[in-house]
């Protein structure tokens, strides 16, 4: 039966991406259009838009922004930041991008396994306290990336066909430090040693206290991204920005090394339990320009 | 070279618009047919040179101005080409046009005052859009419902749609690591379903249009649209309790979809698409509750009796195709 529901998927996916590829190779009418025109006569070879305002070469951007992490386990992050980019042509940045962590919104999931979750003798290292469980995962304090910018698209929208603004969609790219926050280290003996102590409940009152100590770490990881600036002046514009960095942290706190067909639990809090996660997150951003007045394109040629 | 082709026909250009804006003048164009113009920047003046050599088997009455632009080609500018300001602005011939037409000072005023009405790129209205696309879940970590979908919309008027969509998720959906590993950490069991397949009726309607240019060279036209509904999904709870015991069939809830997407066109029938749609229904989720003794078999028992909010929050990706493939503005260009 599963096979069979299984064989049927990949029939429809197959059939889905045939007819994708299909409409993308669909030969093009013979009516011109837009976007595959080829001009011929005085305008060949000119450019699409003359007088373009230029909003980035040669200008430095100082940004603001409020960012707020996606799709967590256990904790939201909501971090003030803000980037400084240098563009030395229209189409690319260089700079610099953080935030530092504001507050952390612990998610349902967190608050039913305090309200819910169960401890006993195979998961006590895990979670001594359901109640404390707060107190041991994973948090985001600080995040910065040296970054590049590349603008491929400029244009504008309309706005239920009354205003109108400039924007421009941008990639991102850079090399991310995170400073997180996690579950201190429990090392094996210690873990041993209460275990020595007999009944559940001893072995609890002896790990409680690790549930809340914490170590932090910087963690590097590549990040990525995408944004829209929508231009409400010369010199300002309102951002949004998808970003991505993914790296591995513990999250829960818990003991996650070995799977529970062999070596599971390890009874111990380290490196090994952090688990790779894809990190993102969205932020929104108000940016300013310097010098305050914006090029225009090809008024050289224009004149 | 570049710069002196630019100089002579912004020259020429001139030139022209002097000539048409006095013959404007002279036959009285009334000012309400003049619009401002919204976009600075456009793809009109190419395809306005375009149409200076209507492309092989094109009839020019089709309405991309060729007729027009044979006309402008000659130079023949006159009272009867005088209702295309653009394909006139482009055309060739200016030095006749030069002398044809009178100079001053109150002409070029006149000029300047001109302002042409731009077309949309596309016309939707009483066409049909089929929207193949895939779907995936972003806002449930536990487990992924991606899903197969199509849409067919009707396009009322230019801006607004109503349509229906279908998606079948059975087959392709999958369970994270974390349920795992919260059982494992936690010894707590979170609630799951599985979908089978939707279907929903909905209005589409778009309140953001624009264009971009990819490094000041191509132009891509694009819009932003709202789109919501109402709908039927197919669920069950995923047996996770007391799988030994439990098992669910599918059932029918009543589901609503918001949602809001971006429509980029690669030609005046075929666009590609990314959309963010949250289908929101009453899900029936199972019992975390298992009963002792004989009514631990009692189906009754094994689903929750409060009905849990969900918002499955999907992103499509696809593209659409319009038909009929080719449509006529009304007004000539």
């Amino acid at each position: 039966m599963g096979k069979t529901v299984t064989m049927t998927a990949m029939r429809l996916v197959v059939l889905c991406a045939a007819l994708l590829a299909g409409l993308a190779l669909a030969p093009v009418a013979p009516r011109a259009h837009a976007q595959d025109i080829e001009v011929e006569g005085p305008l060949a070879g000119a450019p699409a838009v003359i007088g373009l305002r230029i909003y980035r070469e040669m200008r430095f951007q100082i940004q603001l922004q409020g960012t707020m992490t996606l799709n967590d386990e256990f904790s939201r992050s909501i971090l003030a930041g803000g980037q400084l980019m240098f563009h030395p042509t229209d189409w690319l940045g260089i700079g610099v991008w953080g935030g530092f962590g504001l507050a952390s919104i612990d998610t349902d999931l967190t608050d039913q396994v305090k309200e819910r979750g169960q401890t006993n003798e195979v998961n006590v290292l895990s979670l001594p306290r359901p109640g404390g469980f707060d107190d041991q995962i994973g948090r985001i304090q600080w995040m910065a990336s040296p970054q590049i910018q590349f603008i491929p698209l400029r244009g504008k929208l309309g706005i239920f066909e009354s205003l109108f603004i400039d924007t421009d969609f941008y990639l991102l790219g850079g090399v991310g430090l995170v400073g997180i926050e996690e579950r201190a280290e429990v090392t094996g003996d210690f873990f041993s040693n209460c275990r020595a102590r007999g009944e559940l409940g001893a072995q609890i009152q002896c790990l409680e206290a690790t549930q809340s100590e914490r170590e932090t770490r910087m963690a590097i990881a590549p990040t990525f991204g995408a944004g829209l600036s929508l231009y409400m002046g010369n010199w300002v514009a309102m951002t949004f920005e998808w970003r991505a960095m993914p790296f591995a942290w513990n999250t829960s706190g818990t003991d996650e090394s070995g799977n529970s067909r062999g070596d599971f639990p390890d009874d111990q809090i380290n490196s090994d339990d952090q688990l790779s996660h894809f990190n993102h997150m969205i932020s929104l951003g108000f940016a300013f320009y310097l010098p305050t007045e914006p090029g225009l394109s090809h008024m050289d040629e224009d004149e | 070279m570049m710069r002196a082709s630019w100089h002579t026909m912004d020259r020429e250009r001139s030139i022209r618009l002097r000539s048409i804006a006095l013959i404007a003048a002279a036959l009285c164009v009334t000012p309400q047919t003049l619009a401002a113009q919204d976009m600075s920047f456009d793809l009109n003046e190419a395809e306005a040179a375009e149409a200076e050599k209507p492309a092989e088997g094109e009839k020019p009455a089709e309405g991309e101005a060729g007729a027009e632009g044979e006309a402008g080609a000659e130079g023949e500018v006159s009272a009867e080409a005088g209702g295309d300001v653009l394909a006139e602005l482009t055309a060739e011939g200016g030095a006749k046009e030069e002398a044809s037409g009178p100079t001053g000072p109150r002409e070029q005023e006149v000029a300047e005052e001109i302002y042409a009405v731009q077309r949309m790129y596309v016309l939707r209205n009483g066409r049909f859009e089929l929207a193949p696309s895939l779907a995936m879940t972003v806002n449930d970590q536990y487990v992924s419902h991606p899903a197969l979908a199509v849409g067919l919309n009707y396009w009322v008027t230019n801006v607004l749609a109503v349509g229906a969509s279908f998606l079948w998720y059975q087959g392709v959906e999958s369970e994270s690591d974390l349920n795992f590993s919260i059982r494992r950490s936690t010894r707590l069991a979170v609630p799951i379903t599985e979908y089978q397949l939707g279907a929903h009726l909905n209005f589409t309607y778009v309140p953001i249009y624009g264009k971009f240019t990819l490094f000041n060279d191509a132009i891509f036209q694009w819009d932003s649209y709202l789109v919501g509904g109402v709908g039927m999904m197919r669920t069950r709870p995923v047996a996770v309790v007391d799988p030994a015991v439990r098992s669910f069939d599918f059932d029918w809830r009543v589901a609503f979809n918001a949602g809001i997407g971006l429509r980029v066109f690669v030609t005046k029938y075929l666009t590609v698409f990314g959309e963010l749609r949250d289908y929101i229904y009453l899900e029936k989720l199972e019992n975390l509750e298992v009963a002792l003794g004989a009514d631990r078999e009692d189906e009754a028992t094994w689903i929750d009796e409060n009905a849990t909010l969900t918002n499955n929050v999907s992103v499509h990706l696809g593209v659409t195709l319009f038909f009929p493939f080719g449509f006529e503005y009304r007004y000539p260009k």
